[in-house]
């Protein structure tokens, strides 16, 4: 520890204003802060002292994300064993995945990072730690077998359209997380969807009868609900199969327990709002029991459970980590009612109405995230009104 | 409830912005703040809702191939549906005119925050467009092309309201110099096209 600060110490003028590589502070200090506290203080103006700062509140973020990513690779690794019918124990099923989920993560921070370290060298803003958050988040709501090269193309277009155009961390009007699945929804559709893609396949052969479909892509092929199953041919999934999760999907959103145990560090540490959070479970349960009640008969997707309906495809971890960002969101504390119940509302709507889409998780967030200011705008308008007659009738 | 599918259908599955581009640059240019937006999105909807159904008539009743039988037998071979154009626009522009009357009496600071643009609307293609597709696609009854009118215009207000909104909120970003203005407005709208996105396909 010591010889690091000795070592910024040292290193630190030649980066000041006038040093020899002054351009290059914004990315030499995203490092010293990376590495150590440093020990500046504001000289005027208001002093709040909060030891809550923007690379704290990510960080927990990314705790927050870690049951589910541990989660995810060991159902990558799971799903796989199963399809070529061999038997594993966990710690081989977490390694296998393991070894399958990294190259995302890494492709996804190299990609990402580094578009965001080249426009702070250029603009000479300095580097705010946004993107370590949607950096790990895009590897979870992949499948686990998207091309690393359409990984890194969406990653790229998220980052500059999405986020640096708009000015960088906290000025993006879309979660580029989102953006960058939209991108490889609608570019690279035949892998995102379909029922190849989300199990690992190799050279080997896969077990017969073996079919890779998310439980969300076998209601849409007209598979009664009492005979979903999972990757492993004909073994039912029950209610309490779903909240573990261990069945096909993107890497990260199948497990609700590891969502959930997510949810809990976000609602305790107070990163997240837990009024968006019930909102969209609120709104996506209602409008599955207004489904459930206008559903034709074969109709499997609208007659499915209204409450099961929350525990399946993205739902859970779009509102837990998603519909909750905090930049995206509406800001004001009616508006993230009204903005959570309609994402939820919107998704299942969405699932159940278009057959283009099985999953409306995504759309419904970005759906939201862009008419997001608009709603705050509507909430402090009817604000000022309220209390402007309030005014009036006091005065009279 | 064929008239209700078909006004949900022309708010969010044809919007005219953003399944079609239409009437991009009034969308562009007055979309700096959301009072403003909200008189310009409210002029277009009056002006769609009131056009449309005349120009069904019109098209009904003069322009069609052997629509002026009910004056004569002796028409039943004249088609005058190549003026269409001219005719469409002739009822839009007088509708134009009227608007711009009513507004710059009662709403004088509305009118002066529009400026050119709202007899501009005149010329505003998401109207003619309308008028066109309602042609087009062949809807039946006046009533049908009331609804559509009516319908394209709100989702024409959603659009405008929206991105204001927005564009209120990134005034306080650091976007880059090169895309201020209308640069990122185009960024903005093609992300929320993206967003759109969510209601293509669903049949109605």
């Amino acid at each position: 520890m010591k010889a690091i600060e000795n070592w910024i110490q040292k290193t630190k003028p030649n980066f000041e204003k006038g040093g020899k590589y002054e351009k290059w502070l914004p990315i030499y200090e995203s490092f010293e802060t990376f590495l150590h506290v440093p020990g500046n203080v504001t000289l005027k103006g208001s002093h709040v002292r909060d030891a809550i700062d923007l690379k704290r509140a990510l960080i927990i973020v990314i705790f927050a994300l870690v049951p589910a990513l541990l989660f995810g690779m060991y159902n990558v690794g799971s799903l796989y064993y199963t399809s070529i019918g061999q038997d594993y124990t966990m710690w081989c099923a977490l390694g296998y995945g393991f070894l399958k989920v990294l190259p995302l993560i890494v492709v996804s921070y190299v990609v990402g990072l580094g578009i965001e370290f080249t426009f702070c060298y250029i603009r000479g803003h300095e580097i705010s730690e946004g993107y370590l958050v949607s950096g790990l988040i895009i590897p979870m709501i992949v499948p686990v077998d998207i091309p690393l090269w359409e990984l890194a193309i969406a990653v790229a277009f998220a980052v500059i359209i999405g986020k640096e155009a708009f000015g960088g961390t906290g000025m993006n009007i879309v979660n580029p997380a989102l953006l960058a699945r939209a991108f490889l929804f609608f570019a690279y559709p035949g892998n995102m969807s379909g029922s190849s893609v989300w199990v690992h396949s190799s050279d080997v052969a896969t077990v017969d009868g073996f079919s890779g479909e998310t439980i969300l892509g076998q209601l849409n092929a007209g598979t009664p609900v009492d005979a979903i199953h999972s990757v492993g041919a004909n073994s039912q999934l029950s209610v309490c199969d779903l909240f573990v999760g261990n069945y096909a999907g993107c890497v990260g959103e199948t497990s609700v327990i590891a969502i959930l145990i997510g949810a809990v560090i976000l609602l305790y540490t107070g990163i997240a709002s837990y009024r968006i959070m019930l909102s969209v479970f609120a709104g996506g349960f209602l409008m599955g029991l207004a489904m459930n009640a206008i559903a034709p008969e074969g109709n499997m997707v609208m007659n499915f459970p209204a409450f099961q309906h929350l525990l399946i495809g993205g739902f859970a971890f779009g509102a837990v980590f998603m519909a909750t960002d905090p930049v995206t969101a509406a800001q004001t504390n009616v508006g993230k009612w009204i903005y959570g119940f309609l994402i939820g509302a919107f998704a299942i709507l969405i699932r159940c109405l278009n057959p283009a889409y099985p999953e409306g998780m995504m759309l419904a967030i970005l759906l939201m995230n862009v008419f997001a200011p608009l709603i705050d705008h509507m909430v402090v308008q009817a604000n000022i009104k309220r209390r402007l007659k309030r005014a009036k009738v006091t005065n009279a | 409830m064929d008239l209700l599918n078909l006004f949900v259908k022309s708010i969010f599955i044809d919007n005219m912005v953003f399944a079609f581009f239409l009437g991009m640059c009034s969308f562009i240019a007055v979309s700096k703040n959301v009072s403003t937006a909200a008189g310009l999105g409210l002029a277009v909807t009056f002006v769609l809702t009131v056009t449309v159904p005349i120009d069904y008539m019109l098209d009904k009743y003069v322009l069609q191939a052997g629509a002026l039988t009910w004056l004569s037998d002796s028409f039943a071979d004249v088609d005058l549906s190549f003026l269409s154009f001219i005719i469409f626009i002739a009822v839009i522009a007088s509708f134009v005119q009227l608007v711009e009357m009513v507004v710059e009496k009662f709403a004088p600071a509305l009118y002066s925050s529009l400026g050119i643009f709202l007899p501009l609307i005149a010329v505003n293609c998401a109207i003619l467009g309308a008028s066109l597709f309602m042609q087009q696609r062949g809807y039946e009854t006046l009533g049908e092309a009331t609804v559509f009118g009516f319908g394209s215009g709100v989702g024409w207000f959603l659009a405008i309201v929206g991105i204001a909104a927005i564009n209120e909120k990134i005034k306080y970003s650091h976007v880059p110099p090169a895309l201020k203005g209308v640069g990122i407005t185009f960024i903005v709208t093609g992300l929320m096209g993206v967003a759109f996105m969510s209601f293509m396909g669903i049949k109605l």
